[in-house]
C-alpha cells in the first residue's frame, strides 16, 4: 500500500524505560515510526501505551533510553517542544472545547493575527475561511465557522482535531484511541481521515486496542504488553488472530476465544 | 419559555410595587425622606422606622426610610444623590462620614431641599453643610457623661465592646467613657463583630485574660445581649459594673434583673419624629426652633422602666 | 475503503438549519438585552415623572451602574477564564485605604500613592492567581481567604496608624495633583455649563452654587467604566489572548495540549480583576475624599451577579463583556430605580434573587442549545 523500509524513520524510540517511583511502566521499548505510514500501537489497558505516547509527545521524560527525531537526538522539556518539532497529539477526550466555535478551536494556540494600528488583532475572517476550507476537505459540513464544537459528533471532533494538527505542520500525528468511543459509521470516517493524512507523507501513530480498526489502516503493528514490546510486524506479515493473542499476553484467550466462537 | 418567565417576573414586580406604594401615607403632598447609614441587619433602627411612620401619619405627610443594605457609607452617598434627583421637600439624614456625605448633602441644600441632620454628626458639621439643625446625641459627650457616672460608682478599669469598629462615631463613645473614667483607652476597646456567639466568646476571653476588669460598656443591643449571656455563663452577672448604650428588650430585662446598671437612651424616636414634625411645620407655617435638639443622653435605671418596657424595640 | 470519502460532501440532512431566532438566542448577551429592555420599560411606566429620568436621576443610576461595570469587567473575564475572585470587595476597601494611608498618613504625593497602590493590588492579584495555579485549589477558597486577609488589614492598618477606621482629607491632599483628576475628575464640564445656561438641564436654586447646572460633567468613573468595557470586549473577542481566555476556561487541559499558556492567562485575569477593583476604589476615594474600612462590602457578589445576568457561565469558557456590562446596568438601574418607583428597598433583594435565578436558568438552557444536549 505504501512504500516501506526504503526510507529513514522520522522517529526512533530506543530502549525507552519509564519508572514512576517503584512502578516500571515501560521496560525498554523500541519503536521506529516512518513518514507516510500508519503505525498501530496495540495493547490492553495498562500495557503502557499511554505512557509511551506521552513520552513521545514530551509530557513525560524517559527514565532511560533515547528519542531520535529525524536522526537527531531530542530532549523534550514539555509538550510545546514536541509540538514545535512537529509532533502533534490528539487526545481522545481532550481534543476540543465544546463551548467554543469550530473556528476558535481550530486556531486555539495558533491564532492568526492582523495588525491594526500596530496592535495585533485575531484575524477572525482568515480563521473562519481556513476552517471552512479545511472542514470541507475533511468531509465535514458546517453550518458556519461559528458553530460550536459541542454540536459535532465524536467522530467529527476527532476529525477536526486531526485536521488542525495537520494544518499546523505536524510531521508526526499521535492519535490516542480515537475510535474507542465511536459508533461504526463515525469510526469509518476517522479511519478514512487517517488514510488521507498518511497520504500527505505524515507519520501516524495510531493507538488502539481494537485489532480490526488497526488492520484497516495500519502499515506496521507494535504490540505492547506489561511495559514491553513484543516486536513490530509489517502489514501482511501477521494475522489479526496473532495480534489478538499477543495483546492478551498469553494463551488463555485462545481457550476463551474458542468458547466464544471466535467473536472477540 | 423565557418570555413567560419574564412576564411572570414583571407581573410580580408590578404587584410588589403597588403593594408597597400603598403603605406610604400622603395627604398634603409633602414628602420627606430619611436616609440612615445602618445596614439592614441593625434592629435598633426599627424604632426610627416606626417613629417616622408615626410622625408621617400624625402630620399627614409622606415619609420614606432608606439605608444602604450593607452599611457602606459610599452607597449611602448614592442614595442621597438619588433622593436629591427625586426632589422631596425635606431630607433627614445621618452624617456617618462627613467627607463622603458632604458633597451630596450640599447638593441637596443647593437644590432647594431642606436638610436636618440626625443621630450621627455634630451641630457644627450640620451648620457647615447648610442644614436646618441637628437632632441627636453628641457621642463623645454621652460617653464622657457615662464615664463620669461610672467613676462615681467606683469603676477603675473597663472593657468597651464595639460591635461596629469601622464606624468612627461608635469609637467616640468608648473614648469619651475612658476620659470620663480618667483612664487610658488602650487595649480596652474590643472589636467584637456583630455575630452574637462571637461577641459572647470574645467577651469571655477578654475577661479571663484581664480578670481585674470591673466595668463593661456595650455600645448597643447588638453587643449588650451576648455580653449579658457571657456574664451569666461565667458567673459575673451582677458582680461587674455593666452599662450600655441604647435600649432593647434584652437590655430592659437586664436592667430589671440587675445585671445592667443603666442604659443610655439617646431616644431615637425623637431623632426621627422631631425632624418630620419640624419640617412639616416649617413648610406649612414657616416656624422653626432656634436651637439644635439634644435627644439624649438619658440614663435609664431600674426605676421607672414601665414605659420603656412597654415600648422597647418599638418606640423606645 | 479509504477512497470512499468525497471532497465536497453533500449537506448532511441531519444538521437542521438553525432559525435566526435560535441563533440570536445563543448569543451570551441575549439575557442582558432582554433584561435591559424589560427594566427600562418597567421604570418608564412606573417612575417616569419621579425624577429618575431627569439629568440628576440619569447621572445617579449611570454612576451606580458604572461602578458595577468596572468590577464586572474583571470578574467577567476571570469567570470566562474559569476562575472566581471573591476578594474583589475587600480589595476595594484595601486599595482605598492604602491610598489614604500613603497620601494622608505618610504624606506621599497623591500620584505616588495611587501608583504604588496599583502596583500593590496587581501583586496581590498575581499572588491569588499564583496560589490557585500552584496548589490546584479552587479559586473560590483561595480568594475567600484573601477576602478575610485584606479586610482584616483594611481595619488594622488605619487603627494602628491613626487610631480610627476612616481616613479623610484626601480631597484636600489631592488638590493640584496631576493623577487624581484621572479618577476623581469630571469631563465635558463646559458642555454641561452651556446646557445649564440654555436651560436643557436644571440649575441649583439657592446657596453658593446657585445657577450652576445640577449635573456639571460626566464623572471619570463613567469614563473608566466605558473604557474598561470596550477594552474587555475587544480583548475577549478580537485578540489571540481572548481566544486563550475562552480556551483556559473551556477546558484548561485541552488548551494546554495545544500550547495555550493557561497559567499565564489565568494569573493575568486575576491581576485584571484586582486592577478593576483598584480603579473602583481610587475613583471612590478621589470622589468622596475619604477611605473607610467598610468600603466595598459584598461587592464581589454584586460583580458576580452582574456577570451571570450578563450571560456568562459559572463554569467558565463562555460569556461576554458586553453582557456583563448590561448586567451591571440592569443591576444599577433596578437598585436605584426601585426607590424612584417608591418600592420598599428591602424588596430589591427579592428582585435580585429572582433575576439571578432567571438568568442562571436561561444560561443553562442556552448552554444546552450550544452543545446540542437536551
Amino acid at each position: 500500500m505504501n512504500t516501506r523500509t526504503t526510507h529513514q524513520p522520522i522517529i526512533e524510540m530506543r530502549g525507552i524505560e519509564k519508572h514512576f517511583g517503584s512502578v516500571i511502566a515501560l521496560a525498554g521499548v523500541s519503536v521506529d515510526v516512518y513518514p507516510g505510514e500508519c503505525h498501530c500501537l496495540l495493547g490492553d489497558n495498562g500495557a503502557g501505551k499511554s505512557t509511551f505516547i506521552k513520552t513521545m509527545s514530551g509530557v513525560h521524560k524517559p527514565t532511560r533510553g533515547e528519542i531520535l527525531f529525524e536522526g537527531r537526538q531530542m530532549h523534550f522539556e514539555d509538550p510545546r517542544d514536541a509540538i514545535a518539532a512537529g509532533i502533534a497529539t490528539v487526545y481522545q477526550d481532550l481534543a476540543m472545547i465544546p463551548l467554543m466555535s469550530v473556528s476558535r478551536n481550530f486556531f486555539m494556540g495558533n491564532e492568526p493575527t492582523r495588525k491594526i494600528a500596530g496592535i495585533p488583532f485575531f484575524d477572525r475572517a482568515l480563521a473562519d475561511r481556513v476552517t471552512m476550507e479545511e472542514m470541507r476537505q475533511m468531509g465535514i459540513n458546517l453550518r458556519g465557522p461559528d458553530q460550536a464544537v459541542g454540536t459535532l459528533s465524536g467522530g467529527e471532533r476527532q476529525t477536526v482535531a486531526i485536521a488542525r494538527a495537520v494544518h499546523f505542520g505536524a510531521k508526526v500525528l499521535i492519535l490516542d484511541e480515537p475510535t474507542s468511543a465511536l459508533g461504526v459509521r463515525q469510526t469509518a470516517n476517522v479511519l478514512s481521515t487517517i488514510d488521507k493524512v498518511r497520504k500527505q507523507d505524515i507519520a501516524v501513530v495510531f493507538i488502539t486496542h481494537n485489532v480490526r480498526h488497526a488492520m484497516a489502516v495500519g502499515d506496521r503493528f507494535t504490540v505492547l504488553n506489561r511495559g514491553m514490546t513484543l516486536g513490530t510486524a509489517q502489514r501482511g506479515q501477521i494475522q489479526p488472530e496473532e495480534l489478538q493473542d499477543m495483546m492478551a499476553g498469553g494463551q488463555e484467550l485462545v481457550a476463551l476465544e474458542g468458547s466464544l466462537g471466535g467473536t472477540v | 419559555m423565557t418570555s413567560t418567565l419574564r412576564k411572570v417576573a414583571l407581573a410580580s414586580a408590578v404587584a410588589a410595587a403597588s403593594l408597597t406604594a400603598a403603605t406610604t401615607v400622603s395627604a398634603e403632598g409633602e414628602k420627606y425622606v430619611l436616609v440612615s447609614h445602618a445596614p439592614d441587619s441593625d434592629s435598633w433602627w426599627n424604632t426610627v422606622k416606626n417613629a417616622i411612620a408615626l410622625a408621617g401619619e400624625q402630620m399627614d405627610v409622606e415619609v420614606e426610610y432608606r439605608n444602604p443594605p450593607t452599611g457602606d457609607v459610599a452607597d449611602m452617598a448614592r442614595i442621597i444623590e438619588q433622593t436629591v434627583a427625586a426632589g422631596p421637600d425635606g431630607l433627614i439624614t445621618t452624617l456617618a462620614d462627613f467627607d463622603v456625605l458632604k458633597g451630596p448633602i450640599m447638593d441637596a441644600v443647593a437644590s432647594g431641599i431642606d436638610v436636618i441632620i440626625m443621630n450621627t454628626g455634630t451641630p457644627e458639621q450640620a451648620r457647615e453643610l447648610g442644614a436646618l439643625m441637628y437632632v441627636g446625641q453628641p457621642e463623645y459627650d454621652a460617653g464622657l457623661a457615662a464615664g463620669m457616672r461610672a467613676k462615681d460608682d467606683g469603676v477603675t478599669s473597663f472593657l468597651c465592646v464595639n460591635h461596629s469598629i469601622q464606624q468612627p462615631t461608635l469609637g467616640d463613645r468608648c473614648r469619651g467613657f475612658a476620659d470620663g473614667l480618667g483612664v487610658e483607652l488602650g487595649e480596652s476597646m474590643l472589636d467584637s463583630g456583630t455575630d452574637p456567639s462571637e461577641i459572647k466568646n470574645k467577651v469571655q476571653a477578654y475577661l479571663s485574660a484581664n480578670p481585674e476588669t470591673d466595668g463593661i460598656l456595650t455600645l448597643g443591643p447588638v453587643s449588650a445581649g451576648p455580653t449579658m449571656q457571657a456574664l451569666n455563663d461565667i458567673g459575673l452577672a451582677g458582680d461587674i459594673y455593666f452599662g450600655t448604650f441604647d435600649l432593647g428588650d434584652e437590655i430592659v430585662d437586664g436592667i430589671k434583673s440587675g445585671v445592667i446598671e443603666w442604659g443610655i437612651d439617646q431616644q431615637p424616636f425623637l431623632q426621627a419624629y422631631m425632624p418630620v414634625v419640624i419640617l412639616t411645620n416649617y413648610h406649612r407655617y414657616g416656624v422653626l426652633p432656634g436651637n439644635n435638639i439634644n435627644s439624649g443622653p438619658g440614663f435609664i435605671t431600674a426605676d421607672g422602666l414601665a414605659k420603656v418596657e412597654e415600648f422597647a424595640g418599638e418606640y423606645r | 475503503m479509504a477512497e470512499t470519502a468525497e471532497t465536497t460532501p453533500a449537506p448532511d440532512e441531519r444538521v437542521k438549519q438553525m432559525s435566526a431566532f435560535r441563533r440570536a438566542l445563543i448569543r451570551p448577551e441575549l439575557g442582558g438585552i432582554c433584561g435591559t429592555i424589560a427594566v427600562f420599560t418597567f421604570f418608564l411606566l412606573f417612575a417616569f415623572d419621579s425624577g429618575m429620568f431627569n439629568s440628576q436621576g440619569i447621572l445617579n443610576w449611570s454612576t451606580v451602574s458604572a461602578q458595577f461595570m468596572i468590577i464586572a469587567v474583571g470578574a467577567c473575564l476571570l469567570m470566562i477564564a474559569g476562575e472566581f475572585d471573591l476578594s474583589v470587595g475587600s480589595m476595594i476597601g484595601f486599595s482605598g485605604m492604602m491610598i489614604a494611608i500613603f497620601s494622608v498618613t505618610l504624606g506621599w504625593p497623591v500620584w505616588a500613592a495611587i501608583l504604588v497602590t496599583f502596583a500593590l493590588s496587581l501583586a496581590i492579584g498575581a499572588l491569588n492567581g499564583f496560589i490557585v495555579i500552584r496548589t490546584g485549589l479552587p479559586s473560590f477558597i483561595v480568594t475567600l481567604a484573601a477576602l478575610f486577609i485584606l479586610r482584616g488589614f483594611t481595619i488594622y492598618f488605619p487603627q494602628l496608624l491613626e487610631n480610627k477606621t476612616i481616613i479623610g482629607g484626601i480631597r484636600e491632599t489631592a488638590e493640584g495633583d496631576w493623577l487624581a483628576p484621572v479618577f476623581g475628575g469630571k469631563i465635558l464640564t463646559g458642555l454641561f455649563d452651556w446646557l445649564g445656561q440654555t436651560g436643557v438641564i436644571a440649575t441649583f436654586e439657592r446657596g453658593t452654587r446657585q445657577g450652576d447646572p445640577v449635573v456639571d460633567g460626566i464623572p471619570m468613573l463613567i469614563v473608566w467604566a466605558i473604557a474598561l468595557v470596550i477594552f474587555g470586549h475587544v480583548l475577549l473577542t478580537r485578540t489571540k489572548f481572548g481566544n486563550w481566555i475562552f480556551a483556559a476556561g473551556g477546558d484548561a487541559q485541552a488548551a494546554r495540549y495545544v500550547g495555550v499558556p493557561v497559567n499565564r492567562v489565568k494569573i493575568l485575569m486575576f491581576m485584571l480583576t484586582a486592577f478593576c477593583a483598584t480603579v473602583f476604589a481610587t475613583c471612590q476615594v478621589m470622589e468622596f475624599g475619604s477611605a473607610g474600612a467598610d468600603r466595598g462590602l459584598l461587592k464581589e457578589f454584586e460583580a458576580i451577579i452582574a456577570v451571570v445576568i450578563g450571560g456568562a457561565l459559572l463554569t467558565g469558557g463562555y460569556g461576554s463583556v458586553l453582557g456583563a456590562a448590561l448586567g451591571a446596568l440592569i443591576f444599577g438601574v433596578v437598585q436605584q430605580g426601585l426607590f424612584f418607583a417608591s418600592v420598599e428597598s428591602s424588596l430589591f433583594r427579592v428582585f435580585l434573587g429572582v433575576i439571578l435565578l432567571l438568568a442562571v436558568i436561561l444560561n443553562t438552557y442556552i448552554r444546552r442549545m450550544i452543545t446540542g444536549e437536551r
